[in-house]
């Protein structure tokens, strides 16, 4: 089934075709139904149904490799693949997703956080892999909290090293083993981790010229106005267009018959 | 309730650095240690109006402000943030306004009575 509706995504046109025999009735190649409908406008972009396949296989494939980390596997935004692993094992996946010979992931492309202060490990690290040998990538997740340090990957991902002291700089979390964690990204004598939720916009210190001193003083930020809260919520629909739409991730559920 | 309490005392959870009290203590003099030593070639380095003196009383009120952390994880990090910041001042990648910041010598003293506070213009 799956692969007449591949053949039918790459002719669009092939999709519903008119019979000689009656003029007005559409019959449709397919006789499956199709609540969901296949997707005609030019402008979004559509999930290759190989790929996608071949990317739950191997995301199936991973989860039974190393099943003592890998908490779940899903699919979002149609075609991407992302491990959610416990923070224990970082080192662990990224090794065996870099050196598998069916994975290769060889390139960290970006090491990324994510603050969500409600949860109760408030901070998500995300690493996005590349994979140049099979023109893949995979994207994993891991999570920690401000006092919980998580192991540096500089030793597997030269990459890491500049992208771990940026997430230390701008969320503050803390990567044991690396081998120069310092600041990047903000001025010597900055406070705060500005990616942080609880982090106001005008930041904690402000930095200005005194001319009876001669040299650049760093003050802490008093504002002239109170905190203000704006309660910005309508009383009508705001995306009425997005009622609808399909949910962000999928898990992939492990085969349970090959047991 | 009680059982409660005692499961949140004895959360495992993963050092940073060190594994118990007496470690954390140690790195906190270490700290200490290394920046008592370093005071006198900041005077000299930095060109700041301040004498080693004064820079030591300092350094101990920071020390002493923050003596009541009964988290040892929070220790750690404030150690480590501490030696970053003394790794920036030896290697000079910190200016002098920088190091004077520590002294807060720019802020005035916030008017407290209502006739300085009249004065300033802030009622």
């Amino acid at each position: 089934m799956s692969l007449l509706r591949q053949c039918l995504q790459r002719v669009p046109s092939l999709r519903p075709f008119k019979t000689n025999v009656c003029k007005t009735s559409i019959r449709w190649a397919s006789t499956e139904d199709s609540d969901v409908k296949p997707e005609t406008r030019p402008t979004v972009r559509k999930p290759d149904l190989v790929i996608r396949s071949q990317l739950k296989d191997f995301g199936k494939y991973v989860a039974e490799c190393l099943p003592k980390y890998i908490q779940t596997v899903q699919i979002t935004a149609g075609d991407e693949l992302e491990l959610l692993i416990a923070p224990e094992g970082v080192l662990p996946v990224l090794q065996f997703l870099k050196d598998h010979h069916n994975a290769q992931y060889s390139n960290l492309s970006d090491i990324a956080g994510m603050d969500v202060p409600n949860r109760e490990c408030r901070f998500e690290i995300i690493y996005n892999l590349l994979s140049l040998r099979f023109n893949s990538r995979i994207r994993v997740k891991t999570y920690t909290d401000e006092l919980t340090p998580i192991e540096s990957c500089d030793g597997i991902y030269k990459a890491a090293n500049w992208y771990e002291r940026e997430i230390w700089d701008m969320f503050g979390v803390f990567f044991s083993n690396h081998p120069d964690l310092r600041r990047i990204l903000t001025d010597y004598g900055f406070e705060g981790h500005p990616f942080r939720r609880d982090f106001p916009l005008s930041g904690y210190v402000e930095v200005r010229y005194d001319d009876e001193r001669k040299r650049v003083v760093l003050e802490p930020l008093e504002l002239a106005q109170e905190f203000r809260k704006f309660d910005l919520s309508a009383p009508w629909e705001q995306f009425p267009n997005f009622r609808n739409v399909l949910p962000a991730s999928e898990p992939v559920k492990p085969d349970s018959e090959k047991k | 309730m009680a059982s409660q309490a005692v499961k949140r005392t004895i959360k495992e959870v993963k050092p940073i650095l060190s594994v118990d009290r007496e470690e954390a203590r140690k790195r906190v003099l270490n700290l200490y240690k290394a920046w008592y030593r370093q005071l006198p070639y900041i005077v000299k380095a930095y060109d700041i109006p301040k004498n080693v003196e004064q820079c030591r009383e300092r350094l101990r009120e920071e020390f002493t402000k923050h003596d009541h952390f009964p988290d040892i994880r929070v220790i750690d990090m404030l150690v480590i943030k501490g030696q970053m910041e003394l790794k920036e001042i030896v290697n000079v990648w910190k200016q002098k306004g920088h190091v004077m910041t520590y002294f807060k010598d720019s802020l005035e003293p916030k008017p407290k009575d209502f006739l300085s506070k009249f004065l300033s213009g802030k009622e």
